[in-house]
């Protein structure tokens, strides 16, 4: 058959040839022995199709992070999203690293089982895991405020909200149990249409409404104090979810040496690019405070209220153009602009983030499945219903803990910033151990193949030690800490959701007779097919 | 028309076995090489070499019966199991990997919301696939 195929057996494999009566005899063709031992999986994924996948999470988490920064850091709510932004350029570049040496799914859990070893790997998936769940929660949590354009009972009626949005969680849980058709056709148009019609609201933010003296005035008279500017900054992590996701999409790219990173840096720079513009366009619209009462948990469409009632078409029309004709048409558009953009933004934040709601419940059964793998949570988690081949108990396992946390949500009026502190923990801490992975590496195996290679190093006892992986390091750890010591609710949670994770992990080691540490076995290599 | 290599894309319908025979048939006149391919669909909810042993099985019979309906016409195809997130994309990848100068695909007659549907994987290879594509549709009966 061909030749160059890696030689790749795997458990299930070798039992499916024995159920079929499959024996290597003299004179046979060893045809379907490459076959069934060696299927070639299809790398599809160019920069586009990856970039939509990190944005489609980057650009639905733009929906709740101002809100969500914004209770908490108030006028220093940029300078949180600039410092977060600082970590996420750190992260990202780590990520680029990494993802570019172990093109697999696992992310930070990957980085961190090769960087160190299978419960260093284990504890960086589980705290990714609680992230993913976090974000299941928060897209779900913001999707009814959203819609509250139409019925404002969405809003303003707790209950009626929570119940809407355990409702979507166990919509989505169902068809993805499933298993209902996506096409990425889907995940690209809607990735495009958003960052088109952001692009819209910050170009008519900057036109319409903002003033550098009201920005500055709304910056320094609601100066938060450090502990809350820092617990901002912590919060605004969540602004920059895409790292992760695009690190996972990495085995289904085209040459991801080159790719991922490639389009790790091009997520950076639209993002920071975004924020930048709808914090500096949110905070001209309206006071800190008013964004953190009335429009906490769906700022963009209080940014879309605020410019349209800003919006005054003539007179902006004559700004452009004096001629009668052309002053009527831009004040057409611009009448339509003012009465469509609310309700626009509406549907599109729903469908963002119903999409990003999917999206992080995809993501949590292919890195428990990915886990499984390795032999660091129980396979059983990944199995694979026999009728809609889908990983059906890691779906309604982790739909149902989403679902859980999202129960404080009918009486709790805060359950929304905890969930962002909670979301905090579990990123930082996979963050933190991916950068010490990659700093790990450098030290331990310094002669591995690096395809991406982190510029900007340091040496140390002969070692090269990436300046960004450490400050990053150091950030998050910083940060996390801040998280630990001042949020009970993540405190707890959080350290519970670690605690029983790691209880499981050395039962399930314990009882398969695995080493605690050691990598417990390697998986068949897949074959992929690379042009 | 001259062909040095053909691929069919075999689903596991019926008339994958007359696509197979007319391949070997078209094949034979130049000598021209066959592929037989089949792809898994992978859910995005799970990675993309995930071992799904049931369809593993049921892809490894489709592939060995093309194997034996190929010797029957005394002819030798080399056949391919692939994972893919989608079977259109994955089928014209496969094509201009091989290069091949034909893909044949087999068509079962289906109606979806009661007009004629060819599905979504032949619309793709219909309009992505560099070399000629032939459709054999299965009787309608």
């Amino acid at each position: 058959m061909r030749t160059g195929l890696q030689f790749a057996i795997n458990e299930s494999n070798k039992r499916l040839a024995v159920r079929n009566n499959w024996q290597p005899k003299l004179g046979d063709k060893f045809v379907r022995r490459s076959r069934i031992k060696a299927h070639p999986l299809r790398r599809v994924l160019g920069i586009p199709g990856l970039f939509s996948a990190g944005y489609g999470n980057v650009g639905s988490s733009i929906y709740y992070a101002l809100g969500i920064v914004t209770l908490v850091a108030m006028g220093g709510t940029p300078i949180a999203l600039a410092v977060a932004g600082l970590f996420f350029i750190f992260t990202a570049l780590t990520y680029a690293e990494g993802t570019a040496m172990f093109p697999e799914a696992g992310g930070s859990a990957s980085f961190a089982r090769h960087g160190f070893n299978d419960w260093v790997g284990f504890i960086s998936g589980w705290a990714l895991m609680l992230s993913y769940i976090v974000t299941i929660a928060i897209s779900a949590f913001v999707i009814p405020p959203y819609l509250g354009h139409f019925w404002p009972l969405l809003k303003e009626s707790a209950t009626i909200s929570t119940a809407v949005s355990m409702g979507i969680i166990f919509f989505l849980m169902v068809i993805n149990v499933i298993g209902v058709r996506e096409t990425s056709f889907v995940n690209v148009a809607a990735a495009v249409f958003d960052l088109l019609v952001q692009i819209l609201i910050i170009a008519l933010g900057l036109l319409v409404i903002f003033n550098f003296d009201v920005l500055v005035n709304n910056i320094t008279f609601y100066w938060p104090s450090l502990e809350n500017l820092i617990l901002g900054i912590a919060l605004a992590a969540i602004a920059y979810t895409g790292v992760e996701t695009m690190s996972q999409m990495a085995e289904e790219t085209k040459r991801p040496a080159i790719r991922v990173p490639r389009a790790l840096i091009l997520m950076i720079i639209i993002v920071l690019i975004l924020f930048g513009g709808v914090s500096t366009v949110g905070l001209s619209a309206m006071t800190p405070q008013e964004l953190a009462t009335n429009w906490a948990t769906d700022p963009v469409a209080g940014i879309a209220f605020s410019i349209s009632s800003a919006i005054t078409p003539q007179e902006i029309a004559s700004k452009f153009a004096s001629q009668t004709e052309i002053v009527i048409i831009l004040t057409w558009i611009f009448n339509g602009l003012r009465s469509l953009l609310p309700g626009l933004v509406a549907v599109l934040a729903a469908s963002i983030l119903f999409i990003a709601t999917n999206a992080g419940l995809m993501g949590i059964s292919r890195l428990a499945f990915s886990l499984g793998r390795y032999q660091l949570i129980p396979p059983a988690l990944g199995r694979v219903h026999h009728r809609f081949k889908t990983p059906y108990i890691s779906i309604i396992l982790f739909a149902g803990v989403a679902l859980a946390i999202l129960i404080p949500g009918f009486f709790a009026p805060g359950v929304f910033l905890e969930l962002g502190a909670l979301y905090a923990f579990g990123s930082l801490f996979s963050f933190f151990l991916a950068h010490a992975a990659i700093i790990n590496l450098r030290v331990r195996n310094p002669d591995l193949p690096r395809p991406f290679k982190l510029g900007g190093n340091i040496k140390f006892k002969q070692r090269e030690l990436p300046i960004t992986a450490i400050l990053g390091l150091i950030g998050t750890a910083v940060i996390w800490m801040v998280v630990i010591f001042t949020q009970p609710y993540s405190r707890w949670v959080g350290l519970s959701w670690m605690a029983i994770g790691l209880a499981l992990y050395l039962l399930f080691r314990w009882r398969r007779r695995l080493p605690l540490g050691q990598t417990a076995s390697k998986p068949a290599s897949p074959l992929w097919k690379q042009k | 028309m001259r062909l040095s290599r053909i691929l069919v894309a075999a689903s596991g319908i019926g008339v994958d076995e007359e696509a197979i025979k007319l391949a070997c048939d078209l094949a034979k006149k130049s000598k021209a090489e066959v592929y037989v391919v089949y792809v898994i669909e992978v859910k995005r909810s799970l990675p993309l070499d995930a071992v799904i042993e049931s369809e593993i099985e049921k892809a490894e019979k489709v592939l060995t019966r093309a194997e034996d309906i190929a010797a029957d016409r005394d002819y030798e195809v080399e056949t391919d199991l692939i994972q893919a997130r989608e079977a259109g994309p994955a089928i014209v990848d496969e094509a201009m990997e091989r290069d091949v100068d034909l893909i044949l695909m087999g068509l079962s007659y289906k109606k979806r919301f009661g007009a004629f549907s060819l599905g979504r994987a032949i619309p793709h290879v219909l309009e992505e696939a560099p070399c000629r594509v032939l459709l054999l549709r299965e009787t309608k009966s």
